[in-house]
């Protein structure tokens, strides 16, 4: 056991801290908006330029090929700087793994390098009125027609949908409940948007509604009827690692370090609170990059990791808050997204179910 | 960078697992006050991080931290921090330390009584930054009541002492680490145990572990454990630099409020038979109340974390 970075990985932290010095935005406004998301597609692009946008990937989509333990690396020294959160995150975080894995070498090539250089920003749709927690219940379907398939229902609450180039989702092709379902991507145009505005106000979400929405067989990925199986295989890989990187909660904590210096003894233990578990968090990760190197599935435990980082979150920013009383304007919007956490990416009582019976082995 | 242990300290624990196993079963603690140690000097588990010129086998504190974790888990008494690791850091040129014939209890600083001190042939006090040795026959125990039944707690007094010539602050920083890998195995016992019975206690025609409210305690039990070990670990790696004693801390308050919730959700989820002297359990919960206050209590420890995060950089 070790924690040295080798000479190679230590280079590349400072070729990383040395370009983010250099290229840096100021801050931009919520891309949320219609300016800021263009203002983050350019600095995307911009990212993208310097290979720095999917640094993991293989040089042939717009990575370099780097391990896990240098992507985290990247994520540290990008949220040190102050770098806003990724325009991008869906497609690079959530779809890309599945296409990795599941898609053929011409979806690679044509998605990749796109997604890579926020050409196509990708929107998920999965949740639907009535399918959030139980996903699996989703209503949404498609119909085989010439050359492809038409695609039927609605699905909401769809982040940066409102903007978003492309979609991916499930679709019910069949009737069986887990085994009906197929993966799909598909074309924005076509599709039905309304944006929903988010606790802030601003039209982070959006409802999508299908009517006969055209997509090829060329956008179909893996078989069909075997969407639940990638997108749950993906997630449980994803859930612990990439979705949150460490680096993103020690920013946090160091500045919430900076605002206790002079507080009150109990507001500052808090703070060295959420620094010792922003540090479990980040050595606990370089232990699953390490697994995951090495070749092993994480499964379930991955739940571990999404319930620790979204209460962290939570309490952090509530800190923030405590600390700084009405002068807390930059720290709002942090806020209210942190409340979001325990309900994204499958909610906090979900994780728990799993962790109690799949790592566990508590009764159902 | 290469954050998991290599297979050499896993056997390691491995084979202290199996002695511990036989030798210290939950039985024991009710009738033997130092169960397995005869087992483990053969081992020569009290030479492991001994130099080799004092017939040690040198190793590094991370190398044996799966197996002092291994030492929480079975909930062995006697002081086992204190002759396996403040020892061969403090008193190396004692006799026979390899061979485990030499029993070393510690009174840490801010600390009132000695644990297991009734143990020790050697007492070392540390006082004012200075360490004291001080022989069996020159100290004076008066019992005090403690918590943990197998880990007695005693006032000292002593007529006469060695100064020792050493600094004591990397030993005590060691000890701390060592005993925050006890409560995360500690931890990792209660919850295990928890939800084995869990699954075995029928309430309302149910298995008590198939109610969300006692699944999700569970859960959250689990969650902190998986992520304060791997701050222990870091203490164990860094405890010869700059950081030691900072990562230490960071590393005994983690341990310490884990190994706490832990017994809080054993209890909670055994009930009223959790809350009996017959029952097992009784000494793991003693034990987390314990050692969490052993070597700084997890708020001692935050607090120097506050000091090293908010206090003013260059
Ligand atoms: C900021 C944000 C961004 C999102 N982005 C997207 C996106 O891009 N694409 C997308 O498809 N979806 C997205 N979602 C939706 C998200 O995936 C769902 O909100 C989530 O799956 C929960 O579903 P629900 O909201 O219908 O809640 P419900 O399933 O109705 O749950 C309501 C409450 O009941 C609890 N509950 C439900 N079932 C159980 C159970 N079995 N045991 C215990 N408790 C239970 C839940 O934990 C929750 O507390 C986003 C949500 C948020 C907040």
């Amino acid at each position: 056991m070790d924690l040295d970075f080798s000479p190679a990985e230590r280079a590349f932290r400072l070729e990383v801290r040395d370009w983010l010095a250099r290229h840096r935005p100021p801050p931009l406004p919520s891309m949320d908006t219609a300016e800021g998301f263009a203002a983050h597609r350019a600095w995307e692009a911009e990212l993208a330029a310097a290979r720095l946008s999917a640094v993991s990937w293989p040089e042939e989509y717009g990575g370099r090929g780097a391990s896990l333990i240098d992507w985290l690396i990247f994520e540290e020294e990008y949220w040190a700087a102050g770098c806003p959160a990724r325009v991008t995150q869906n497609g690079i975080f959530l779809l890309a793994p599945s296409l990795m894995r599941y898609g053929t070498p011409e979806q690679r090539e044509r998605h990749l390098p796109r997604m890579a250089g926020g050409d196509d920003v990708w929107a998920q749709a999965w949740s639907e009125p009535e399918a959030g927690s139980d996903l699996a219940a989703l209503t949404s379907r498609a119909e085989p027609c010439p050359g492809g398939w038409r695609l039927y229902g609605h699905k909401t609450w769809s982040s940066r949908a409102a903007f978003a180039t492309h979609g991916f989702g499930l679709f019910r092709t069949s009737g069986a409940r887990h085994k009906g379902l197929t993966y799909f991507m598909f074309p924005m145009a076509g599709v039905a948007v309304r944006p929903i505005a988010q606790l802030d106000g601003l039209p982070g979400f959006a409802e999508l509604r299908f009517d006969g929405v055209f997509t090829p067989d060329s956008m179909v990925l893996g078989e069909v009827g075997e969407g639940w199986r990638i997108a749950m295989a993906t997630t449980s890989s994803e859930r612990g690692l990439t979705l949150r990187s460490p680096g993103r909660f020690l920013a946090t904590a160091d500045r919430l370090a900076e605002l206790a210096r002079d507080a009150d003894p109990a507001l500052a233990d808090r703070a060295a609170r959420c620094r010792i578990e922003a540090e479990a968090y980040q050595l606990h990760t370089f232990g699953t990059a390490r697994r995951l190197m090495a070749g092993e599935e994480l499964g379930p435990a991955a739940s571990m990791g999404k319930i620790f980082w979204s209460e962290l979150d939570l309490r952090m920013h509530a800190l923030a808050l405590d600390l700084l009383g009405d002068r807390a304007e930059s720290w709002v919007d942090g806020f209210l997204f942190s409340l979001a956490g325990p309900i994204y990416a499958g909610t906090n009582e979900i994780q728990r179910n799993i962790v109690a019976e799949r790592v566990l082995g508590l009764p159902r | 960078m290469n954050f998991g242990f290599n297979d050499d300290q896993l056997a390691l624990a491995a084979t202290v697992r199996d002695v511990l196993r036989t030798h210290c079963p939950p039985g024991s603690l009710r009738s033997e006050r130092r169960p397995a140690w005869e087992q483990l000097a053969g081992l020569g588990f009290f030479g492991l991080l001994l130099p080799e010129a004092a017939d040690g086998l040198g190793l590094a504190l991370v190398d044996v931290l799966p197996a002092l974790e291994e030492t929480g888990r079975a909930c062995l008494p006697g002081p086992v921090v204190e002759t396996a690791v403040v020892a061969p850091y403090l008193l190396a040129d004692v006799p026979k330390l390899a061979s485990g014939a030499v029993c070393v209890g510690v009174l840490p600083p801010g600390q009132a009584y000695a644990a297991d001190a009734d143990l020790a042939d050697l007492l070392i006090v540390v006082r004012d930054g200075g360490a004291r040795v001080i022989p069996r026959r020159d100290v004076r125990l008066a019992p005090r009541r403690g918590v943990d039944p197998c880990r007695p707690l005693f006032e000292v007094t002593f007529s006469r002492s060695e100064p020792l010539p050493v600094p004591v602050g990397p030993a005590l920083a060691r000890a701390t680490v060592a005993t925050a890998a006890q409560l995360v195995g500690l931890a990792r016992e209660l919850l295990s145990v928890t939800v084995g019975y869990a699954r075995v206690r029928t309430q309302f025609g149910a298995p008590i572990g198939s109610f969300q409210a006692v699944k999700h305690q569970l859960a959250d039990v689990a969650v902190a454990v998986e992520f304060a070990a791997p701050l222990v670990y870091r203490a164990a790696l860094t405890v010869e630099s700059d950081s030691g004693d900072r990562d230490a801390s960071a590393a005994k308050a983690a341990a310490g409020e884990v190994a706490t919730l832990a017994a809080r959700v054993a209890l909670q989820i055994h009930g009223a038979i959790g809350y009996t002297e017959e029952l097992d359990l009784r000494f793991w919960l003693a034990r987390a109340w314990s050692l969490s206050a052993a070597y700084g209590t997890t708020a001692a420890h935050r607090e120097r974390l506050r000091t090293a995060i908010t206090g003013r950089r260059p």
